[in-house]
């Protein structure tokens, strides 16, 4: 049988600045999200979820960081070796150098940085470049072209992106709130993970099994989601086959629920045409905001923590639920043991992924 | 009042990218979120810029607009009425 | 992989499999506009799009002049497209807007992210397939094909992929209708200096 495993590798966000102590907030139900002052395009005060330790050349700062971790947790001959590939998910990259090319630092900081053997792959596709990400990597590894693959995820929070989503009326002018009745918005965030896919059990404290993963278009609109959700019912439809699950093998999804009314009110039409609406549920970003490019990368990690701990986190910022299907959000912590998790996410240009994990036992 | 609506017409056709829709195409009462011109909730958005990038006008509140971008008449009515 | 159709598009001319369809005589830079009147394809938001979108649009829409897309599912074709600028033609509009024109146009930030063509191509298609975007330093289709490759499956042999620049210097493309075939040799390095 050809396992794929994921562990997970580094994990720098605003609430913890490694795996350890990200978790331990988690289980504290503690948030990154906080008011800063004048940040606005005239000045308004927004809520963000920043990482305070990174002042200069932030990007590359945050990416380093998350090396350091990495190589304290990845053995080096397998970050060393020519069957080793690293991929990147980004939207913006080291937007605050713009115009210089946000993008073209990247791999050669990763190489020198890491040893590597192979030019690392940038992937950018909006919000779902974290999950997409993952299935790639899985992919090649399933093609025998390498043995592991290692998936950072990083965005930062810049006047670029901030602006534009205040353009869009996007931002909340309180702290996320998602699935909420009065939920307005998103907080943007930033964080740097890593995760590892790989053939053999790399000895790490969190790990399971990747079984599968897929994408579909909305074909719908640019940057608002299909009222039916019907790019994310089809891609969640995909990924159950490619696992060869049923859907009600499902234990616990972690969503986008990024706290617009559109996404968070689509999610809850697919998950209900799939017959998904009684399973636990919760969205994260009320614990890191929206972290972009490196969401999928650090919420697929805490769904690594909850199949490792039995533990699942409370869905930060619910007070009443604003959907109109029925959705079982998760109200407070609590200890549960799972076996089949979906994660999933949507993004502008349409695009939705999602990716199915399971919990090792002892066979594995 | 009509000059301000030739020029509103000029500015929605220039700013929303209307390539095909000449100035005598809008009709002062035509409904500019119905099926004759194809806006979707991105120009919408975009007329609050017009709005005060052109005529110094701050919506904060894009659900306000409905009403306000209902049609190149309604817009010139909420220009007169808040131009000072 | 088997190529079933290519499009070549640059400011001079368009070119689908090796024929000249389209081709700028005209002094007017809005040669994108030009080209798509030609297509007689109805579709006003080709207007709103920014130079990316219009040049994926463009690919994809002369391509279908040599193949019928209707005789596909409508998840059956991948959307995998790539580039090096990301979607600098976007970024440096909505940049400029906020660094120097004191505004922010929710229709200019909406395009910066390169994979919103892909969007518009789905959008125009109704296409549901797959979808990615990579980032890459130059036109290499040997690296394209082993991306590509990947997402081929059952339910799904086809691909449309791109490469599509556009910045201040230039704006070119090309645009692959591809089939998965084991049996296939074409040397795809080829292709590298096609563009």
């Amino acid at each position: 049988m050809n396992n794929i495993y994921i562990t997970s590798g580094s994990c720098i966000t605003p609430i913890g600045n490694n795996i350890s102590s990200t978790k331990n907030a988690l289980k504290n139900n503690l948030s990154g999200i906080k008011l800063h002052q004048e940040i606005g395009f005239n000045s308004e005060d927004f809520y963000v979820s920043k990482i305070d330790k990174i002042t200069d050349n932030r990007f590359f700062s945050l990416l380093n960081l998350s090396c350091i971790e990495l190589k304290n947790n990845c053995p080096s001959n397998i970050l060393n070796s020519e069957k080793t590939i690293v991929l990147v998910s980004s939207t913006k990259g080291d937007i605050n150098n713009f115009p210089t090319n946000p993008f073209e630092k990247i791999g050669p900081f990763l190489i020198k940085n890491l040893k590597l053997k192979n030019d690392p792959i940038i992937i950018s596709n909006a919000c779902i470049s974290g999950v997409v990400a993952i299935n790639h990597a899985a992919k090649l590894i399933k093609s025998n072209q390498f043995d592991h693959v290692i998936v950072f995820g990083i965005d930062i929070v810049s006047d670029f992106v901030l602006y534009g989503f205040q353009s869009l009326f996007a931002l909340s002018n309180e702290i996320t709130k998602p699935f909420d009745k009065n939920r307005n918005g998103i907080n943007l965030g930033e964080a740097c993970c890593s995760i590892i896919l790989s053939k053999e059990k790399i000895n790490q404290k969190y790990h399971a099994l990747y079984l599968g993963g897929s994408s579909s278009n909305d074909a719908n609109h640019i940057s608002g989601p299909s009222r039916t959700g019907e790019g994310l019912y089809r891609s969640i439809i995909k990924t159950i086959s490619i696992a060869k699950i049923n859907i009600s093998d499902i234990d616990y999804i972690s969503a986008h629920g990024t706290g617009t009314i559109y996404n968070d009110e689509m999610e809850s039409n697919a998950f209900d045409r799939l017959q998904l609406s009684d399973k636990d549920i919760n969205s994260l970003k009320g614990y890191f905001g929206h972290t972009l490019g490196a969401a999928g990368i650090l919420e697929t990690i805490v769904c690594l923590f909850s199949m490792e701990e039995k533990l699942l986190f409370k869905s930060l910022g619910l007070e009443n639920i604003g959907v109109s299907k029925p959705l079982k959000i998760i109200p407070n912590n609590f200890s549960k043991d799972i076996n089949y998790v979906l994660k999933t996410a949507s993004g502008f240009g349409g695009g939705n992924a999602s990716l199915l994990l399971k919990t090792l036992n002892n066979e594995n | 009042m009509s000059e301000l609506k030739e020029q509103l017409k000029a500015q929605i056709i220039e700013q929303l990218n209307l390539e095909d829709i000449n100035i005598t195409d809008i009709a002062d009462d035509d409904a500019l979120f119905g099926e004759k011109f194809g806006l979707d909730s991105i120009d919408a958005l975009e007329f609050i810029v017009l709005l005060e990038q052109n005529y110094g006008l701050k919506i904060s509140d894009p659900s306000e607009g409905k009403d306000i971008f209902y049609s190149v008449n309604s817009l010139a009515d909420f220009i007169e009425k808040n131009k000072n | 992989m088997k190529i079933k159709a290519i499009c070549k598009i640059d400011s001079n001319e368009i070119i689908v499999n090796e024929q000249v369809v389209y081709y700028n005589n005209s002094s007017s830079t809005d040669w994108k506009k030009i080209a798509y009147q030609q297509l007689n394809f109805d579709y006003p938001k080709f207007h709103k799009m920014d130079n990316l979108s219009k040049l994926a649009v463009l690919g994809v829409k002369y391509i279908e002049q040599a193949v019928d897309f209707s005789s596909f599912k409508d998840d059956e074709i991948n959307m995998i497209f790539a580039n090096k600028n990301s979607s600098y033609c976007s970024d440096i509009k909505h940049y400029t807007n906020y660094t120097k024109n004191n505004l922010v146009s929710p229709a200019d930030f909406v395009y910066t992210l390169p994979n919103i063509l892909i969007g518009e191509i789905a959008i125009m298609q109704k296409w549901y397939g797959e979808n990615n975007f990579f980032i890459h330093d130059n036109f290499d289709m040997n690296f394209f094909l082993n991306q590509i490759n990947l997402y081929f499956c059952e339910n799904s042999k086809y691909c449309i992929f791109g490469w599509i620049e556009s910045n201040e210097e230039e704006e070119k493309a090309i645009i692959l209708f591809l089939e998965q075939d084991n049996k296939s040799n074409f040397d795809f390095n080829r292709l590298n200096n096609y563009l």
